[in-house]
């Protein structure tokens, strides 16, 4: 270490000792109010902290309401109100095609199909209903 | 069965209320003891950078608390070594914003009409008391010599004043101060190396 440096040195030595000095000299009224300021800042932390534990604490019931929400939805898409006749008529008519597919009668029936006798039928309705 | 039956006794209440801190959690007492350990010991010296940097106790005051706050929100979860460059850093950011602020203000100031000084105080001498002093000769020596040093350092450009305070006074390394000011090590070292040769050519009667 060149001299130079030593002087460096042993002047940073002696600004050091006289700023802590400075340090020291701080008043009283200072110091309570730098006292003040850190509490009020550990605070603030701790609030920080509790607030981020009061949403982990509620992290549960908000996934319960969310997932509850959300089998609503889902089932109120799948069957919103007013479509069961609709349903129900489906299935039914899916039944009865069933019935015409396994009933050999119903099939003879539609293979000889005859157009003349319903015609003539719905004649003798309408001519019943204008004599009477 | 007596009426004061009816009433929670002490020893059935449970050791923290839904949303309240629990105390009872070492790993929260011992972040909180530490916080408050490291800015207990960094509060005078940051008030003396402050005050040095603001020339005004009061503006000091106000960036040091907010440099706390800032702190403990939102980076009391780091390691606590890393605590020190950064709450400097924050110290630093907020200087420049009141001396930005301060800048304006003067100018808007000056357009208007006389004003009184708001700063006036009644004296109170218990607040002014200071610290237990050396003995009067000592402390005439170090009257001087602190008056000369501050002097000295207000003389300074602000970045050689806040290298040469943070390294001298605070005692951060190189790596530190330049995490601090937000600089390569290398412009701490200059900084550093300016301030302290502009110092002595200013102090050297005192310090030599």
């Amino acid at each position: 270490m060149s001299p130079a440096d030593e002087s460096v040195t042993e002047f940073e030595r002696r600004a050091r000792v006289v700023l802590e000095e400075s340090v020291r000299r701080i008043d009283a009224r200072t110091r309570s109010r730098l006292n003040q300021a850190r509490h009020a800042a550990l605070e603030a932390s701790a609030a920080r902290r509790r607030s981020w534990w009061r949403g982990f604490t509620l992290m549960p019931a908000a996934g319960a309401v969310a997932a509850a929400v959300l089998v609503v939805v889902v089932l109120w898409r799948h069957e919103p109100p007013g479509t069961p006749p609709l349903a129900l008529d489906t299935q039914h008519a899916a039944v009865e095609d069933m019935d015409l597919l396994t009933d050999n009668d119903s099939i003879d029936l539609m293979e000889e199909w005859d157009g003349s006798f319903y015609e003539w039928a719905a004649a003798e309705s309408d001519a019943g209903a204008e004599n009477s | 069965m007596p009426e004061f039956a009816t009433l929670a006794s002490p020893y059935s209440m449970p050791a923290a209320l839904h949303g309240d801190v629990d105390l009872t959690d070492p790993e929260e007492q011992t972040q909180s003891r530490a916080l408050n350990q490291f800015l207990a010991g960094v509060e005078l010296r940051a008030f003396k950078i402050a005050q040095a940097a603001l020339r005004h106790e009061d503006d000091a005051l106000d960036a040091v608390q907010d440099a706390m706050l800032q702190l403990a929100r939102a980076y009391s979860h780091r390691p606590a070594e890393e605590w020190k460059p950064l709450f400097y850093r924050i110290l630093e950011n907020r200087i420049r914003d009141m001396q930005r602020r301060r800048t304006v203000r003067g100018r808007v100031m000056a357009w208007l009409p006389l004003h009184g000084n708001d700063d006036d105080e009644e004296f109170d001498p218990v607040a002014q008391a200071p610290s237990p002093e050396p003995q009067p000769a000592r402390r005439l020596e170090l009257d001087e010599a602190v008056g000369a040093l501050e002097q000295a350092l207000q003389k300074l450009p602000p970045r050689q004043r806040q290298a040469f305070l943070l390294r001298t006074l605070e005692g951060l390394d190189v790596a530190g101060t330049a995490l601090a000011m937000g600089c390569s090590e290398g412009s701490v070292k200059t900084h550093y190396f300016r301030a302290v040769q502009a110092l002595r050519v200013q102090l050297g009667e005192f310090y030599v």
